[in-house]
């Protein structure tokens, strides 16, 4: 009875991870169905996102740019002036990482752009560290309180709202962009068949483009929303959240990103809660069987495509 | 000045040649259908015109401007269309998402040439919300070739339009393709189908092993006893 009168509390828990699971998943999905690879970097686009925030952040307070609280949040203006110039940052730099390393690699195979991802993930997580070292370091040191809602007796705290209509504000955007763009068409149809694509006369070298500067920019959002919900970040911060964001990947379908959100949604709401019944250090455990029974029983995941 | 021609050309995958000096012409407004047994080349050959493969040797004109080499995103631009014969719809856009892909190189307003296609096609115009994902084979072909139609191109190649249809649906496209040859589009057909593709065409080509055997117009080609014996089945 215990056990239970906590699960209102973790799916709560499980929502907020389950948000920054899926921004995470939606640009492993796209790139796999575009590209043809396993990216392995982008969680440490990720980790990236959150630390140029982190840079623009005391940058702006050094040029005296306030950041008093807004309302209840944390943060103020500053701070959400950060985030938006990190993701374009963000997605700059990888655009830049594909224009000298995957970009000349397209022609080989996806074994070799995914070990290269490897390569990249390694590679940023060692620049990061770098300059800001591996000891965590703060958005805000401030501790929020949360509030209670009544009724359910659940608690929530303002920047985890934040967090939720964040990723809620984002999911709508790139439902808009490949539904009703043309280019987020386009898109669909290169992740479809590349090769057609290209006899259509679609400029397949720009969708790569948008497909990168999209996942980078979800990542960048990823990142420091789980800066936010951690009030921390390290080097490492992607890379712990990547078997997550695989699991809900495959769970979800690999290339759909629908797939990915669905999947993020699912995994982050079954390790969340699955703390009140195993132990908080088994919850990649918990992902990694969940994939791996997708795997057994649909390879091709909740909304996979058809082959 | 011929539409298309080709001249001498030799083309393959890799070290295998497949194409031995292949030549041929398309004048306006005209329907060619190029007829071979399987494994002669024909779908090589499109390919070579429509520069997914390069030839090793001999040359593609168009509208009398070379386009040997060319990549095939540069082609569409000049007036050329390309129908697969596998794979040649994106299974998860919407009919109308498909034709509209087709217009994709067009920064200005394509409605007009998208009422023509549903006039020629109008089944896609009733099924334009539907994934072509699920649809069956035959109104597969038909998007294609509408996604193809997008670009107004004067000259369209296809690719064994008829493969793997139901001789009422192929009837059906092959009629389509006369009425698309009425709106002033060249086509260049390839096919297995040779019977009706010959029918329809103003002259043919005879591939064999990578080289042109007979070269007449579709009705002398299908009177002809020996090209009856050797590839319509006698």
């Amino acid at each position: 009875m215990q056990i239970l009168s906590r699960i209102p509390q973790l799916l709560i828990y499980g929502v907020i991870s389950g948000s920054i699971l899926s921004l995470g998943g939606i640009g492993v999905s796209l790139t796999y169905s575009i590209l043809g690879f396993a990216n392995f970097a982008h969680g440490d686009f990720m980790a990236l996102g959150a630390y140029i925030a982190l840079g623009l952040f005391t940058l702006t307070a050094g040029l005296g740019i306030p950041s008093t609280p807004l309302g209840p949040l944390s943060f103020g203006f500053g701070f959400i002036l950060s985030f938006i110039l990190a993701m374009g940052l963000t997605a700059l730099t990888v655009v830049l990482i594909d224009r000298f390393l995957f970009k000349r690699l397209r022609h080989t195979s996806s074994i070799i752009l995914m070990m290269s991802s490897i390569g990249v993930a390694l590679g940023l997580r060692n620049v990061l560290q770098f300059f800001w070292g591996p000891q965590p370091h703060y958005y805000i040191e401030k501790i929020q309180l949360a509030i209670v809602i009544p009724g359910v007796g659940v608690r929530i705290k303002p920047d985890q709202v934040f967090i939720i209509i964040a990723a809620i504000v984002s999911v709508g955007l790139v439902h808009y962009f490949l539904q009703h763009t043309k280019m987020g068409k386009a898109m669909r149809a290169t992740a479809d068949n590349m090769a057609l694509a290209r006899v259509t006369g679609i400029n397949t070298e720009r969708v790569i483009l948008w497909t990168w500067v999209i996942g980078a920019t979800l990542a960048a959002t990823a990142g420091i929303l789980a800066g936010i919900e951690n009030k921390f970040i390290t080097p490492e911060l992607g890379w712990q959240m990547l078997l997550s964001i695989f699991a809900s990947v495959v769970l979800g379908g690999l290339g759909n990103p629908y797939g990915a959100i669905l999947g993020g949604m699912i995994i982050g709401l079954s390790e969340e809660v699955s703390t009140a019944f195993i132990s908080t250090g088994y919850k990649p455990a918990v992902a990694f069987i969940i994939m791996i029974i997708m795997l057994l029983i649909k390879p091709t995941g909740l909304l996979g495509k058809r082959r | 000045m011929s539409l298309l021609t080709g001249d001498g050309i030799h083309s393959g995958y890799g070290d295998m040649e497949v194409l031995h000096d292949v030549s041929f012409r398309i004048e306006e407004k005209e329907i060619i259908s190029i007829i071979g047994p399987n494994g002669a080349g024909k779908s090589t050959l499109l390919k070579t015109i429509f520069g997914l493969l390069k030839p090793t040797k001999g040359s593609v004109t168009f509208k009398g401007n070379s386009i040997t080499g060319l990549a095939p995103d540069r082609i569409v631009r000049l007036g050329m269309a390309y129908v697969p014969q596998v794979e040649n719809v994106f299974p998860s856009l919407t009919v109308h998402e498909n034709l509209e892909m087709g217009a994709f190189i067009l920064t200005d307003d394509f409605s007009a040439r998208l009422e023509d296609v549903y006039e020629l096609f109008p089944l896609l115009k009733k099924r334009r919300r539907q994934r072509v994902g699920k649809m069956s084979g035959g109104e597969r072909q038909m998007v294609a070739m509408g996604r193809a139609l997008m670009l107004d191109p004067e000259l369209l190649l296809l690719d064994e339009p008829s493969a793997a249809l139901a001789p009422k649906l192929a009837e059906m496209i092959f009629e389509r393709i006369t009425a698309i040859n009425e709106t002033s589009v060249s086509i260049l057909i390839v096919e297995q189908n040779a019977k009706e593709s010959l029918k329809l065409a103003d002259r043919g080509y005879v591939l064999a092993s990578g080289q042109n055997r007979f070269e007449d117009t579709g009705e002398n080609l299908l009177a002809n006893e020996e090209i009856g014996q050797l590839y319509l089945g006698g």
